[in-house]
């Protein structure tokens, strides 16, 4: 441990002894947030045309929802059956439909609400927008029917008091979290690229210490190789750690960005997303053979991949063919989960794409150490 | 007491033998030299004592301790300094050698005091705040060794350190490697250059394709070519000269021709230097000077091997 230290103090003392690191590391996810905040500032008139299909009929409970919905900013709704909305969508007029089953409140009563179905074609932002108000709202009814324990009576009671009360949610519009949330979500669609190249460049240290022979001196100390590699390791998420800890606190409290979802959650999920940066720095850190060639491997793999990713624009602007590439990046994921989120789905939602990252940390982790082993055994460091 | 044994030391990369069943020891309070020409195998043994490099076969033992079973301990017994300058660019002299002295786990005082000491060791006491690429060819490779010294090893194996650098460097060096040997440090030192090892060695291997070839004090190796003679002639051109028709001569093992200098080596038994004169003659070549040379490491390399050093 006390060796591990030493050589963390060393890597940072010499890192940070140039500005040229502190603009790099520091300085470009500021610049970031700056162009996110410029391009992203006007918010976009989004309405969210939305057809209704009611087979449940003029229940009190389906027609309260289904106010609510119309009450929701920047939403059109029109009633309709069920296959005139399916035309309709088709035909791009509706951006989603609503299908309420026939005994929608009756289940809602008795605390099991079954599902509205959506219907989109995109499966928008604008569906998923309304998918997650919608469910909160049932969410509220289903508790007020646990809380009257299958009375009806208590459950009309309620029920009054809640409609009574002002509905928390509906002073959230879409239109007003847009340009907020556009403005993080490029902040962070950006920062993602930025710390794989941080990230890069502080594994590519292993790669440099090789090439000055310095790894050599220190190999013939009493220092283990494994307090070597991992000195580097805390060195590396420490600083991309502490870029992500700076562009949220940067992002909100000064320019009062609002990122539309709990800043620890995102913390949260950035730093999963470091650990992925970290492992696929020094896998690629593992193959190269000097230090010109993982700059020149991270220069060919990191800025693609960012775009298809959707962190410069948004995929949607893409080829449909090229699209579907972005499954197999972990920035998709990272994003995917932060706009979902966004859109305030239940965390439990982006469990898949927390899954997801975390496989590509185990899958490179897993990658750099068995190609690290064998260069061992050709002993290609001496 | 013997600091280091090396007991049939081999090393193989694929089927390349660089280490050949390689024995040796050093007594404490050596400067042990170590000879061989380009590729002998000389970094290659060294890298296994120091621990850089796995041993294919054999076993090497600091102060009695199986170094592969105490690595540590021996780690931090031994200092090396590598052929090749290891020192960070974008620290200063000050600080590379305090970084180096650390990873043997000194702190604080001690560690100022001792950095400070090694700068001053190597003549660079004045340049601790200057970074390396502001030093010249000479200047780096005492930093090489400041940066080797620092923790004070029982054992410091020196691998060519004194390759290419200004003569005032390489006297410093030398007399700097003198003056640790008297303050007790045991020196495995490679080189090269004859003269060097010569000048400061108490005990010389030569090694030649992974093989050690032959090993003992100075006199001792010098005594394996009692039974020759070295004569240098110095000629105005050696243009005619054909050493096919010199080396026919009587007793003469080997010619060879450098510059403006004749060099044979003969049987000592045999009187034939009227032979060459008289045969150089014939050849039309202007005879300058005619010397007997002293055996020196340089003609025992050349008759064990059959090929000079510097090649
Ligand atoms: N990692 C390796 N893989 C394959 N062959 C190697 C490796 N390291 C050294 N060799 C070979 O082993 C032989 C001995 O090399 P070594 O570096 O020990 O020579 P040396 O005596 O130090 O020579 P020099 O005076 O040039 O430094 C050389 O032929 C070299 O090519
Ligand atoms: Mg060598």
């Amino acid at each position: 441990m006390r060796d591990t230290l030493w050589l963390i103090r060393k890597t940072l003392i010499s890192t940070f002894k140039t500005y040229k690191n502190w603009l790099f590391y520091l300085g470009l996810p500021l610049l970031a947030i700056l162009l996110a905040i410029m391009t992203r500032g006007h918010s976009e008139d989004v309405r969210v045309n939305i057809g209704i299909v009611n087979e449940d009929g003029k229940q009190a409970i389906t027609l309260d929802t289904i106010a609510f919905i119309g009450g929701m900013h920047s939403t059109n709704l029109v009633e309709l059956p069920k296959e005139e909305a399916d035309e309709q969508i088709i035909a791009g007029d509706l951006d989603a439909a609503l299908i309420f089953p026939a005994g929608f409140s009756q289940t809602v009563k008795s605390g099991n609400p079954e599902s509205v179905r959506i219907v989109s074609v995109k499966g928008t932002e604008a569906s998923d927008y309304v998918k997650a108000n919608l469910n909160r709202y049932i969410d509220n009814m289903t508790l007020i029917s646990k809380a009257a324990g299958g009375s009806e009576s208590k459950f009309d009671r309620l029920y009054a008091e809640y409609k009574a009360s002002d509905f928390p949610l509906s002073a959230e519009t879409l239109q007003d979290r847009s340009a907020g949330h556009a403005q993080a979500y490029q902040s962070i669609g950006y920062l993602a690229v930025l710390m794989l190249f941080a990230a890069g460049n502080l594994s590519g240290i292993l790669l440099k210490e090789r090439e000055n022979r310095t790894y050599r001196r220190i190999m013939a100390s009493p220092v283990s190789a494994r307090s070597y590699v991992s000195s580097n390791i805390i060195v590396n998420l420490a600083v991309i750690v502490a870029q992500v800890a700076l562009t949220l606190g940067v992002m909100t409290q000064i320019f009062g960005v609002k990122p539309g979802l709990p800043l620890g959650v995102a913390f949260f999920l950035l730093c999963l997303y470091a650990l992925v940066a970290v492992s696929l720095s020094l896998a690629v850190a593992a193959f190269a053979k000097s230090s010109m060639e993982a700059g020149a491997l991270q220069q060919m793999l990191f800025f693609p991949t960012s775009l298809l990713a959707g962190c410069m624009f948004p995929i949607a602007a893409m080829p449909q063919a090229m699209q579907s590439i972005a499954y197999f990046l972990p920035q998709y994921w990272l994003l995917e989960a932060f706009g979902k989120l966004q859109l305030g789905v239940a965390l439990a939602e982006v469990i898949p794409s927390v899954l997801i990252l975390v496989s590509f940390a185990i899958f490179f982790s897993l990658t750099a150490v068995y190609k690290f082993g064998r260069n061992q055994d050709a002993r290609s460091f001496i | 007491m013997n600091i280091l044994e090396i007991d049939r030391l081999s090393k193989t990369f694929g089927d390349f033998v660089a280490v050949d069943q390689v024995s040796l020891s050093i007594g404490e309070g050596e400067i042990f030299g170590f000879l061989g020409a380009n590729g002998a195998g000389k970094s290659t043994t060294i890298h296994m004592i120091a621990s850089l490099l796995r041993i294919s076969k054999g076993e090497i033992r600091l102060l009695g301790k199986d170094i592969t079973k105490h690595a540590n301990f021996a780690k931090k017994n031994i200092g090396i300094v590598p052929q090749e300058i290891a020192i960070y660019e974008d620290m200063t002299a000050y600080e590379n050698v305090r970084f180096f002295a650390g990873l043997y786990g000194i702190r604080g005082s001690e560690l100022k005091e001792r950095t400070l000491e090694a700068l001053e060791f190597v003549g660079l006491g004045d340049k601790h705040a200057v970074y390396p690429k502001h030093f010249s060819g000479g200047m780096k490779r005492r930093l090489n060794i400041a940066c080797a010294i620092a923790h004070r090893p029982k054992l410091l194996i020196m691998d060519e350190p004194t390759v290419g650098i200004d003569p005032q460097s390489r006297n410093h060096i030398l007399n700097s490697v003198k003056k640790l040997n008297e303050m007790g440090c045991t020196i495995l030192y490679t080189s090269h250059y004859m003269e060097e090892v010569e000048e400061i060695c108490t005990r010389i291997a030569i090694i030649d394709h992974g093989k050690i070839i032959a090993q003992g004090t100075k006199k001792e190796l010098k005594a394996i070519v009692t039974d020759q003679k070295n004569i240098w002639i110095e000629v105005r051109s050696t243009e005619n000269a054909d050493p096919g028709k010199l080396r026919e001569i009587a007793g003469v093992k080997q010619v060879e021709i450098e510059d403006r200098v004749i060099k044979f080596t003969s049987d000592a038994g045999v009187n034939n230097l009227n032979k060459m004169i008289q045969q150089l003659m014939a050849d039309e070549i202007e005879i300058r000077s005619v010397e007997e040379q002293e055996p020196n490491l340089e003609s025992v390399f050349l008759t064990l091997t059959g090929r000079s050093l510097r090649d």
